[in-house]
C-alpha cells in the first residue's frame, strides 16, 4: 500500500485556487487583543481568512498561528500594524504584500518571502530559500539562518538582514535599500544592481556585473551598528565590506520621469 | 522659489505626476512647517526604528522640493522654506502626514477599487475603517451593446 506522504496526503489544493467560496472558519480562541489558532487542516485561503477576521474586524493586535505546516502563501496582503506569530515553517510566497506587521516565524520559509513587502518587521528563526525579499520596497527582512539565490532580486528598498550565507546573484538587479549579510555569500554578487548596498561580512565568491566594492562612511557604520543591534546579531570579527553599483552600465539620468518613478 | 503650487496657479506644464492634480486640491501642511512638526516618525512606523521611511528622502520634482508618495505614484511638493540639516525628516513627516490624513490618492483608490476588505489608512492610522467589502467587477461601459454572437 502506498504511504500518503508529500502532496498526495494533501486533502485540498496547496495552490489555494479551487476556494473561490472560502469563509473564515472561526476556530481562534481570542482573549482580549490576543488570538491563537491551529492551522492543522486549514486550507491556506481559510488560514489567511481567518488572519484577516481578527486583525480587520475582531480587534485583535497579536494572532499566533500553530502548526501553519509549511503551507503557501500563507499571512499575504495583511495591510495594517499588528504581530503575528507562526509557530512553524511557511511555503513559498509567505507573507508577500504586507504593510505594516511585525512577524515571526520560528521555523523555515520557502522561495520569495516577503515579495513586495511595503513596510514592517519580519523575523524567521531558521533558513529561507531564493529570491528571499524580492522586490521588497520597505521595512526589515530577518533571516536568522541562510539564504538561497538571488536574495533582494529587484529590491526597491528596505533591509534585508542574513545571519548566514547567501546564494548566487545576491542582489540582483537590486534597485535601492540595503542588504547585510554576515556570512559569506555566491557568485555574482550585486549582478546588474542599479543602487543600493550591500554589506557582507563573510567571504564573497565573486563579483557580478558592473558591481564594485566601496569604502564604509560613518553612515554605513551606523546603519550597521543599529540594525545588528535591534535584531541581536554580534558583527563579525572582519567587519563588513560594502558593495555597490559600479554605474558603467548606468542609464538612471536618461530614464523618463515616468520611469524613473518605478523605482522610487 | 515660487511659493504657490501648479494646481493653484492652474499651470499645466509639469510633466510628472502631482499629488495635488490627482486629489484636486493643495493640502496646508505642503506650506505650513508648523503643521508637521509634531508628527512622531518613530511611533508611525513598525519596528525598532523608522523602517520604511528610512529610503525616503527629500527630493526635487519640477525645481520644487518634494517627497514621493509611493502609494499614489506621485510626488508631494513642499513649498515653506525646509530648515537646513532636517531635509530628510522634514519630507518624511509631510509624507506620514500626507498618509495618516487619508489625502494620498491611493487611499481614494482603495474606495473604489479595492477587492477585499482591508482598513482604508492601511498602517498609518489605526482603527480605520473598512473598505473593499462590497466590490463587484464592473460592468459594461455605458452604451455599450452585446455584438449579440
Amino acid at each position: 500500500m502506498d504511504s500518503v506522504v508529500g502532496e498526495r496526503g494533501l486533502t485540498y489544493d496547496a495552490r489555494g485556487l479551487a476556494e473561490p467560496d472560502a469563509v473564515a472558519p472561526k476556530v481562534a480562541e481570542i482573549d482580549g487583543d490576543r488570538a491563537s489558532f491551529d492551522a492543522t487542516g486549514l486550507s491556506t485561503r481559510q488560514i489567511n481568512l481567518e488572519l484577516r477576521r481578527l486583525l480587520y474586524e475582531g480587534g485583535v493586535e497579536h494572532v499566533t498561528v500553530r502548526n501553519p505546516g509549511a503551507k503557501h502563501s500563507l499571512g499575504v496582503g495583511i495591510l495594517r500594524r499588528c504581530s503575528i506569530h507562526f509557530e512553524g515553517s511557511l511555503g513559498y510566497f509567505g507573507l508577500g504584500i504586507i504593510d505594516g506587521p511585525e512577524v515571526t516565524v520560528t521555523g523555515r520559509v520557502g522561495w520569495s518571502v516577503c515579495e513586495n513587502m511595503m513596510s514592517g518587521v519580519v523575523v524567521v528563526e531558521h533558513n529561507a530559500g531564493s529570491l528571499t525579499g524580492a522586490a521588497l520596497r520597505g521595512g526589515d527582512l530577518v533571516i536568522r539562518g541562510d539564504v538561497g539565490a538571488r536574495t533582494g532580486i529587484d529590491q526597491k528598498g528596505g533591509t534585508i538582514l542574513v545571519g548566514g550565507n547567501a546564494g548566487l546573484l545576491t542582489g540582483f538587479m537590486m534597485q535601492r535599500g540595503r542588504q547585510i549579510i554576515c556570512g559569506d555569500t555566491g557568485p555574482g554578487l550585486g549582478d546588474s544592481m542599479y543602487d543600493g548596498a550591500i554589506y557582507v561580512g563573510g567571504k564573497v565568491a565573486n563579483l557580478g556585473i558592473d558591481c564594485v566594492e566601496e569604502e564604509l562612511s560613518e553612515a554605513d557604520l551606523e546603519v550597521l551598528d543599529r540594525k545588528l543591534g535591534m535584531y541581536g546579531f554580534d558583527q563579525p570579527s572582519s567587519g563588513f565590506r560594502k558593495f555597490v553599483c559600479g554605474k558603467v552600465l548606468y542609464n538612471y539620468d536618461s530614464l523618463e520621469p515616468a520611469e524613473r518613478k518605478l523605482i522610487l | 522659489m515660487s511659493t504657490r503650487s501648479n494646481y493653484e496657479t492652474g499651470s499645466d506644464r509639469s510633466i510628472g505626476i502631482d499629488a495635488e492634480r490627482l486629489a484636486g486640491r493643495s493640502f496646508d501642511y505642503q506650506h505650513d512647517l508648523s503643521l508637521v512638526e509634531d508628527v512622531d516618525l518613530l511611533a508611525a512606523t513598525p519596528g525598532g526604528d523608522i523602517n520604511w521611511l528610512e529610503d525616503v528622502t527629500l527630493l526635487v520634482e519640477d525645481g520644487v522640493p518634494a517627497v514621493f508618495d509611493r502609494y499614489s505614484n506621485s510626488f508631494l511638493k513642499i513649498y515653506f522654506p525646509i530648515p537646513a540639516g532636517r531635509e530628510d525628516e522634514i519630507a518624511r513627516k509631510v509624507l506620514v502626514k500626507h498618509l495618516q490624513s487619508g489625502n494620498s490618492y491611493g487611499i481614494a483608490l482603495k474606495e473604489r477599487h479595492a477587492k477585499f476588505p482591508q482598513p482604508e489608512l492601511g498602517p498609518w492610522v489605526a482603527g480605520s475603517r473598512t473598505v473593499g467589502e462590497d466590490w463587484a467587477p464592473p460592468g459594461p461601459p455605458e452604451g455599450w451593446e452585446s455584438p449579440g454572437h
